[in-house]
């Protein structure tokens, strides 16, 4: 049993880790990197279970965790083949260049 | 400070500057590899925190399969270089920038100034076999769950990227 | 009896009302058939009041009025048999005229407005004689001043007629303000305005207080009553309607002023200074009218002069102390005056509005029925012993000689030169208008006027003739209106004046009136009846004494003169300033609407509507950019979104 640091040292590091992610989803055109941001943000999420999980000694933190990656795999691959195929119709990633509901 | 904590930081920093590099590369290939190794990190702080199973998940779900997938993609669309001018880019980062310096701030602060914030957590070990049996006790319609949801993404995934031999519709 | 008094002054004024309001829209008999009911309804209510009075005095509150500042007044009703005899007569004589002039006034197309202020005149004048409170009696005193004024002037396109009005209310005016000051005077002094209390409480006051109210009142009396001095605007006012002449200006109207004389003598009696006056304006009128009576050709202004003069008597009786004798007088003078007036009425309407007595003549045989009405009148009017209106002037010689002070000797002297004068211009008129005689009129010249007319008269002669029952001095009903009039304070029944001097007094009387019958008779009654030439002293009376040449010198030119004047160098300079300051003004304000027009309206109303709008237009295009259809710009406003939350958590945390 090692001290380790306040959880709320562990909060802030999940917070700034998903600031970054949002950043990343924010200020991207390419839907690629949106995509990388989301994931971004996801582990971070992940990373305030785990260590909630240890504050409150409580396992279901960590349970969450599996679930978190679980819907991340998921929705990466769905994401992904989404950016396929909407690349194949349009024939470009930039997030810019969808603007058919303009104005 | 104990050395754990230590590690703590150590590795929150590998984590913060990875994250960092990998959301502005603007080559997506480097971008990838520096959130792998932000990942990996990330695994290693699961083990510090003590959830060894999750430490190892995460370098093989995330790390292993979802940075590769990427990558597979990245290297079949070949993605272009933008045509943008640098100053455009500013335009767009600011934005965002500003606001997530003061969601940030705001956060850290709120988190900083809690009642209890400045308790130590003591570290713990969830071994993986109790892990794995709690999550099967407890939480075993998540999990299946969970894999229903992945067999649709499957689908689903399988169904868009079908080629069609006729270009109309799909 | 609330409800029959409140009935009585509601018949009259309700039919004016509803014939003001609806009259022109309705059928005409319907319209005149309203008109009379409401007379007539009075008169039902009017002796049905005087039965249940049973000779007694009553007070009642018919509706409160006004207050203000801790005063106020209500309608207040004193009904005392001397307002209860009144009342009879004003009803009676009204219903009679009302009848009649539905007749009269077949042809005239604007009925409407004459049964109007017919109806209304007929409760204006039961208001007065009815009302406690001396304030409502100056409500229907005006209201029978502004009708008599409307009536007067009834057919005023022609201008004469509407100079007659103005001329009418003008004088009556000159009293009306004399009744105002008593007004004030009275309530200074009693604190109160109704007419019992003052009565009760008169001999409290100091004589000289008494003898100033009692002037004012005369005054008053003498602008209603049309009494020297006031008493010009009496034959000018005989271009209203014949029924107006005769339900107004003979029988009520101008009795107004005697009778509230009689209301309030306990006031008068007090200050044996102001009888003294009323006596002398009285007897002094009654030679005046008389005399210029005498003279007239026109057979409603004799009419007019021979009302001033008769009038004059009740103010005689008044000031010699005899308020039963003004009554009997007031009461048989309404009777023969109406009488004379409406068969007058018709003779002037079948001879084509011919008021000449001078160009009648023959209208024994072609207006019999008129011929004898009129003849009732007259003698009643002559005071021929033992008929009409010997008794009840008799009964005011004798007050007046038995009257201590030597003064009312020669009042009664006096009234008893009027007296000889009245038969001789009555049967002067009568014996130049109605015999038959050569240069008279012919059959061909009458126009038919409706039986009616004629007909609804004799009710009035047999009253005409009769009323010296009333208040016979011996005998069967001895004194009965006297008696009756007991409960009236500063009534006496009785002269108490001796048998002997009351048969002296009687037999003067009836031997004058005879002797100036036959000497008229002996002047007029026989040949042709030349018109004589107004000159000398002739024309002294027909004009009255001068006095309406008197009064146009000493008060109407210079009054003109100073208006002139007045509007010369006031009005007209004022006039030519004010037109300049006007169109400076206007200048002024053009130019400050233009300043407005040029500055506001446009700069600040257009241009700021204009502005607002491309403004509103500006920002709606200005947030429209952020639809950019731009998934990154949607992500962008996620992180604004979880921005501003953790912002308010910050604050919400801060603020705790």
């Amino acid at each position: 049993m090692a001290p380790l640091v306040p959880h709320s040292h562990v909060l802030v590091l999940a917070a700034a880790v998903f600031v970054l992610g949002a950043v990343c989803v924010a200020a991207r055109r390419n839907l690629l990197m949106i995509l990388i941001g989301v994931e971004v943000m996801l582990n971070a999420a992940g990373l305030a279970f785990v260590g909630a999980a240890l504050a409150w000694r409580q396992l279901e933190g960590q349970a969450f965790v599996i679930f978190i990656m679980a819907v991340a795999a998921s929705e990466v691959s769905v994401g992904l083949a989404l950016i396929v195929y909407s690349q194949r119709r349009t024939g470009t990633v930039d997030a810019d260049r969808y603007n058919l509901m303009k104005g | 400070m104990s050395l754990h904590a230590l590690i703590f930081y150590l590795l929150g920093a590998v984590i913060l500057a990875a994250t960092a590099l990998a959301v502005t590369r603007h080559n997506m290939m480097h971008a990838v590899i520096y959130l792998v190794i932000s990942f990996l990190a990330t695994a290693l702080l699961f083990y510090l925190l003590g959830a060894p199973l999750l430490a190892a998940l995460e370098v093989i779900i995330y790390a292993g399969a979802i940075m590769v997938l990427f990558l597979f993609i990245l290297m079949m669309l070949e993605i272009g270089k933008s045509e943008k001018s640098p100053g455009a880019y500013l335009l767009q980062w600011l934005p965002a920038l500003g606001l997530g310096a003061v969601s940030l701030a705001v956060a850290t602060f709120l988190l900083l100034t809690q009642a209890g914030a400045g308790a130590v957590l003591q570290s713990a070990v969830a071994p993986p076999p109790a892990f794995g049996r709690f999550l099967f006790q407890r939480y075993w319609l998540a999990v299946e769950i969970a894999s229903f949801l992945l067999l649709v993404a499957l689908v689903g995934a399988l169904y868009l990227g079908l080629e069609r031999r006729d270009r109309s519709g799909g | 009896m609330k409800a029959v008094i409140l009935l009585l002054l509601l018949f009259p004024l309700g039919s004016a009302v509803f014939n003001a309001v609806a009259g022109t829209r309705l059928p005409r008999r319907l319209v005149e058939t309203v008109a009379c009911l409401g007379v007539l309804g009075a008169l039902g209510m009017a002796a049905v009041a005087l039965v249940l009075a049973g000779g007694r005095a009553h007070d009642l509150t018919l509706l409160p009025w006004f207050g203000a500042g801790g005063f106020s007044a209500a309608m207040n009703v004193h009904f005392d048999p001397l307002a209860a005899v009144m009342a009879l007569m004003v009803t009676f004589v009204a219903a009679v005229i009302h009848l009649y002039s539905v007749a009269f006034m077949r042809q005239e197309s604007d009925y409407v407005r004459y049964f109007c202020c017919l109806n209304l005149f007929v409760f204006a004048m039961l208001v007065i004689t009815v009302a406690d409170s001396l304030l409502f009696v100056y409500l229907g005193w005006e209201g029978v001043g502004f009708c008599s004024y409307a009536l007067i002037g009834f057919w005023y396109r022609d201008p004469a007629n509407a100079d007659a009005g103005r001329k009418a209310f003008i004088c009556t005016r000159i009293g009306d303000v004399a009744f105002g000051v008593a007004l004030a005077l009275f309530f200074v002094r009693f604190d109160n305005f109704s007419i019992s209390y003052v009565n009760a409480h008169a001999p409290a006051l100091s004589p000289v207080l008494a003898t100033v109210l009692a002037l004012l009142l005369l005054l008053a009396a003498v602008g209603k009553s049309a009494q020297l001095p006031l008493t010009v605007w009496l034959p000018d006012a005989m271009a209203g309607p014949t029924p107006v002449s005769a339900l107004i200006h003979a029988a009520t109207m101008v009795t107004a002023g005697a009778y509230l004389l009689m209301r309030l003598f306990p006031v008068v009696q007090i200050s044996p200074t102001a009888m003294l006056v009323i006596g002398a304006v009285g007897a002094v009128t009654t030679l005046y009218g008389a005399g210029a009576a005498l003279a007239q050709w026109d057979i409603k202004k004799m009419l007019a002069f021979s009302t001033i003069s008769q009038v004059g008597y009740m103010f005689l009786a008044v000031g010699a102390g005899d308020i039963v004798g003004g009554l009997f007088h007031l009461v048989s003078h309404a009777f023969f005056k109406a009488l004379l007036f409406l068969a007058a009425g018709i003779v002037i309407q079948a001879l084509a509005e011919e008021h000449n007595i001078f160009r009648m003549g023959n209208l024994r045989r072609l207006l019999p029925q008129v011929y004898w009405l009129f003849l009732a009148g007259a003698v009643s009017l002559s005071a021929f012993p033992l008929l009409g209106g010997f008794f009840s002037k008799d009964r005011i010689l004798l007050a007046t000689f038995i009257h201590p002070g030597g003064a009312y000797k020669i009042f009664w002297f006096i009234a008893l030169a009027a007296a000889f004068l009245t038969p001789l211009y009555t049967f002067r008129a009568f014996f130049v208008a109605f015999p038959n005689r050569p240069g008279g009129r012919g059959a061909d010249e009458i126009h038919p006027t409706p039986a009616f007319m004629a007909r609804v008269l004799w009710p009035l002669a047999v009253c005409a003739l009769g009323d010296g029952l009333l208040n016979l001095p011996g005998g069967i009903g001895k004194n009965f209106l006297g008696h009756y009039l007991a409960a009236v304070p500063g009534a006496r029944p009785d002269l108490a004046a001796g048998l002997a001097t009351e048969w002296a007094m009687g037999i003067t009387s009836a031997a004058i009136v005879v002797i100036s019958m036959v000497l008229a008779y002996l002047r007029y009654g026989r040949g042709p009846a030349p018109e004589p030439a107004i000159a000398g002293f002739w024309e002294v009376l027909f004009t009255g004494f001068y006095l309406d040449r008197l009064y146009q010198l000493i008060f109407v030119k210079p009054y003109q003169a100073a208006s002139f004047w007045l509007w010369r160098q006031v009005d007209d300079r004022w006039d030519r300033g004010l037109v300049a300051a006007a169109e400076a003004a206007f200048r002024a304000y053009w130019a400050f609407t233009e300043l407005l027009w040029l500055k506001v309206d446009e700069v600040l109303l257009d241009d700021g509507v204009v502005k607002t709008a491309s403004g509103l237009e500006a920002a709606s295009r200005g947030l429209g950019r952020w639809t950019t259809g731009r998934l990154s710009t949607y992500l962008a406003m996620l992180l604004l979104g979880l921005t501003l939350f953790f912002g308010a958590l910050g604050v919400s945390w801060l603020l705790r």
